[in-house]
Formats: C-alpha cells, structure tokens, sequence
C-alpha cells in the first residue's frame, strides 16, 4: 500500500507543476494574452516566435551568460574545493573561514545579489570595484553602461553567488576518492601536478559532468538576479532567455508568445536532464 | 626535506589562493555594510573610508522603524516557514514510501520527481497566474504557500530519502516483526531517528522559500502581503544615488536572516547537501 504516503506528494506536485506545464503547452499553440483567452488554435505562434528577429541575439546572450558562468563557477568552485581539502589535511588556518564566506553568498537571495552587485558596479564613487580599482590607479570600468562590459559583469556576479554549489559538489567528491590512489602515485614519483592530472580529475570526471549539468539548469533559469542587475540592457546585452520570457508576457501581456518560450526553455532544461539522468548511479533505490 | 620545502611551497599558494578567493567573496558584503554604517556625506567617498570616519546606524534605524519594511520582513518569514512545513509533511511520508516500502518503478518516479526540480518556475507561472486568478486565489498567502512547496518538495523528498537509508533497516523491521504497522514505524521509528535529516531539509526550504521573488511578485498585487524579496527590488527602483547608504542598509536587513540561520546551522545544512550532491 504506496498510495496514501505519496498522495499528498503527487497532489501537490500535480496542481501546482503538472498541470500548469500541460496548460503551457496548450497556450502555445493559441493566440492568448494575459487580457484575452486565446481564441483560435494553430502553429502561428510558434512560427511567428520561432522567427523573431531578436530571438537569435537572446539565445546568444543567454549561451554566452550560461557557459561563462558555468566554466567559472566550476573552474572556481572546483579550485576552492581542493584547496579548502588540501587546508584541512595540512591545518592551515582561514579554511573554514573561507568556505563559509563562500557559502555565505550561496544563501543571499538572488534579488538581493543584483542589487548588491549593482552597487559595487555602479560607476559613481561609492561603486565598490572602480573605487577599488582607483585605488591602484587603474579604471574606471564601465561595468553596466558598455553593452561589451555588461554581459560579463553580469557572469562575474553569477559566478560569485553560483560558485558554492559546484564547490560543495566538488569538496564531497574529492573527498570521496580512495586515498589508496594518491599513495600509489607517490611511490611511483608523481609531482603534485601529475597526481592532479592524472589521478584527481579523471576520479572526479563524473562528478565535474552531474555538477556541469546541474549548474548549467541553474544558470538558464536564473533571471532574478539578472533583473535586479541590469534589467537586461544597456539595450538587449544582458537579456537572457528567462528574462526575455519574463518580459514578452508581463510586460507584453504576450501568453502565447511566452508558452513558446517557456517550452523552449524546457525542452533545454529536461534535455539536460535526461542526459543528468543516465550519468546518475543506477539501481531500484537501497 | 625535499617533500617538506614542497609542502611549504604548496601552503604559500595555498594561502595565496586562499585570500583572493576570499577578498572576492566577502567583499561585496564588507561593501555592502561599509555603505549601509555612513552617513549621506561619507557615501562619497568611496573606498577611502571603507571604515567610516562617523559610523551611524541612522540607516538601520530607518529601515527598522518603517512599518513596510516590518511587514515584508513577517511576511517573508510567515511564507518561508509555512513552506518548509507543509514542504515536511508532503515529503516525510512519501520519503519513508521510496525508502521503505516495496514498490513498482521506484527509480523512475524518483527521476521524474526531480525532472521537475529542473523547469524553471518561470514556465509554470503563466497557466499557474490564470489558474489561480480564475479560482480567486490571488492575494491567498496560503495558496501561495503550497506553490512555494511545489517549488522545493522535490528536493526536500530527495535529501529525506537519502537520510532514510542510512537508518539501518534492523530496527524497523525488528518493530515490524513485533507486529507495528508501517504507520507505527514511520511516526515511531523513523520520524525520531531523522530528526537531523529533517532539520536540515526545513532549513534549506526555508531559506529557498525566503529568496522567492517571481512567485510572490506575480501572486501578490497589495503591498502588505508582499514578502521581502518583492519589496526589496521594488524598493531599489525608488532610490537614487543620494540614498545608497539607505538601500545597503535595507539590503543587509533582507539578507541577514537567512545569514544567520545559515551560519547557525552550517554543518547541518552541509551534510544535507553533500549527500544529495552525491547521490543526485
């Protein structure tokens, strides 16, 4: 008898996620607003939106957004992860102290990120990094009004709230590695950078591809910290996906519209899923 | 020797690293405090007093005082606490059934509860805005708390399993064998042993709860229901240059509780994680 224990689960997850994502699907193919009920059923839509002009130049901010963030976030997370494991065998002091102020900014609400992050980039003297960039007398930076600049202002305060996850990730894995692998090598002579090379990252491959795939989920659907940043300019510079989709239909009052951008995002989202899913260790639960 | 110079070439960058990494996370939040302790006049003077020379708390005074900011931060909490609840009593007993009890495709409807961790709540937000307006549950924080939960329920199911089996099996079955119910093992048995597993799952769901912006943004139109999140961004929109030091102080004031309940409960919230990171 499963049922009764999985009823409120199925009940909650059915109403509230489900039912609304079969809903999408039908309003793509109509022609709704948010002020009228779609009236005609057809491929118009989905045609129309799939040919829109700046919908190239908001897949490639969102890709160039998304895999920044992911290459740094998991370069950095996976560098505070060895050095925090590396910390604790040798005792250095300030381990711990860093991996809690990494995970510290993991906790800040994504609104408030932006905000932040805005203050810090802002361009009058209490912006955080020009008036430490000046300083060394270096800068100003034009972090948020150079359209260039902007995108990757945007990945740097990604990057800084996204990064300990993949260091989480990173640190239980390595801890996981049989120490057997490094003693071995040390009898065969490897220098660190060879036991890295060639003991640590393949024992952690599998581990780099979960946390990539995860992050990469995460990133594509962040909007709110990118809304409270730049509000997706200057122009169209920071406007992702998720942003845009936000904009077409409350902005635009666009339904349909955004039901054809919502399944593109989905369709990205369980497509890396599904390859998440055969990477995970098989097996009927314990 | 050789191996003993290598090690403390090793600790230098180790160190090295350890700073830059270090000076790259806290200083936003070092900023953040430095803007939100000076005056209007200091605001200006960037970096050169990032210890201000007259430190006040005027700012927090007047973010505290404010009575909308009272209410964001009780509504915040009110929805963020009511989610991590009804988050455990949805997840427990469905955790105790993919744990415990025999059944059919157990692996497949545990990947398809975490699928859904995977859509953006952006694309559920439209039908789920219409569907709740028709049924007249805008401005419902109830109604908004079980959409909260949907939001995090699958994860919370995930870590509770996981938890659950690493109790060893001996001690429900020898109950059952004594002639309990699955109800009895499960409120007897298995409630009691994971009540580290469940504190950390109530923690990590309600400080995803407290971050929620589009959900309450989108539910909510009266100002007094909105939860800190919506208010703080609509809050920023108002301000200009000659208030940052205020704005800092209201964002502090809006990242501090999951902060603190954060730092309290680190090792908790930690081992909670790891194991879900690794085993999914």
């Amino acid at each position: 008898m499963v049922a009764p224990w999985l009823m409120p689960l199925i009940f909650i997850l059915g109403a509230f996620y489900l039912y609304p994502v079969m809903e999408v699907f039908r309003l793509a193919f109509t022609n709704a607003t948010l002020l009228k009920v779609g009236d005609s059923y057809g491929l118009s839509t989905f045609i129309d939106t799939l040919g829109r002009p700046e919908l190239l130049q908001i897949l490639f901010v969102t890709f160039v957004f998304t895999g920044a963030s992911v290459v740094g976030q998991q370069i950095l997370g996976l560098a505070v992860a060895l050095v925090v494991v590396r910390g604790e065998q040798r005792r250095l002091i300030g381990t711990t102290i860093l991996r809690t102020t990494a995970l510290v900014a993991w906790v800040v609400p994504g609104i408030a990120g932006g905000i932040i992050w805005k203050m810090l980039f802002n361009e009058a003297p209490f912006g955080g990094l020009n008036s430490l960039l000046r300083l060394f007398s270096m800068g100003p930076v034009q972090w948020l009004s150079d359209p260039h600049i902007a995108i990757w202002s945007a990945v740097l305060s990604n990057v800084w709230r996204g990064t300990a996850f993949s260091m989480v990730v990173m640190y239980a894995a390595l801890k996981a590695i049989n120490p057997v692998l490094y003693e071995a090598s040390a009898i065969d002579g490897a220098r660190s950078w060879q036991r890295f090379f060639y003991v640590t990252l393949p024992q952690l491959r599998a581990a780099i591809l979960i946390n990539m795939i995860l992050i990469t989920i995460q990133t594509l659907n962040t909007f709110d910290a990118i809304i409270s940043l730049t509000g997706g300019g200057p122009g169209r510079a920071t406007e992702v996906l998720s942003l845009y989709t936000f904009n077409v239909i409350f902005r635009n009052y666009d339904l349909s519209v955004g039901a054809v951008l919502s399944i593109i995002m989905l369709v990205i989202s369980l497509g890396l899923a599904i390859i998440y899913a055969r990477f995970l260790p098989k097996g009927e639960g314990r | 020797m050789r191996a003993s110079t290598q090690n403390r070439i090793g600790d230098a960058f180790s160190y090295l690293f350890m700073i830059v990494a270090f000076v790259f996370f806290a200083w936003p939040l070092v900023w953040l405090l430095s803007l939100a302790l000076r005056t209007r006049k200091e605001i200006y003077l960037g970096v050169s007093r990032l210890i201000p020379h007259d430190p006040t708390l005027d700012n927090f005074m007047a973010i505290l005082s404010s009575p909308k900011f009272a209410l964001y931060l009780w509504n915040a909490l009110k929805l963020s606490t009511m989610s991590g609840i009804v988050c455990l009593i949805v997840a427990l007993p469905a955790a105790y059934a993919f744990s415990r009890l025999p059944m059919k495709g157990k692996g497949p409807w545990l990947m398809g509860i975490l699928a859904f961790q995977m859509i953006s709540p952006l694309v559920i937000m439209i039908p789920l805005y219409r569907y709740m307006a028709s049924l007249n549950l805008l401005d419902n924080q109830p109604a908004a708390t079980l959409v909260y939960t949907a939001l995090v329920v699958p994860m919370v199911t995930w870590i509770l399993k996981g938890f659950m089996d690493g109790i060893p099996k001996s001690l429900d079955e020898a109950a059952l064998i004594d002639g309990a119910t699955h109800f009895g093992v499960f409120f007897r048995v298995i409630l009691p042993l994971s009540k580290p597993g469940i504190a950390s799952a109530f923690i990590i769901a309600v400080i995803t709860g407290w971050s929620q912006f589009l959900v309450p943004f989108l539910l909510f139109t009266k100002e007094s229901l909105t939860p800190i999140a919506v208010g703080i961004f609509q809050y920023a929109g108002t301000q200009n240059d000659s208030s940052m030091q205020v704005l800092a102080a209201a964002c502090l004031v809006s990242v501090a509780p999951a902060i603190i309940a954060f730092l309290l409960l680190q090792r908790l919230i930690l081992s909670a994680m790891t194991a879900g990171a690794v085993k999914g």
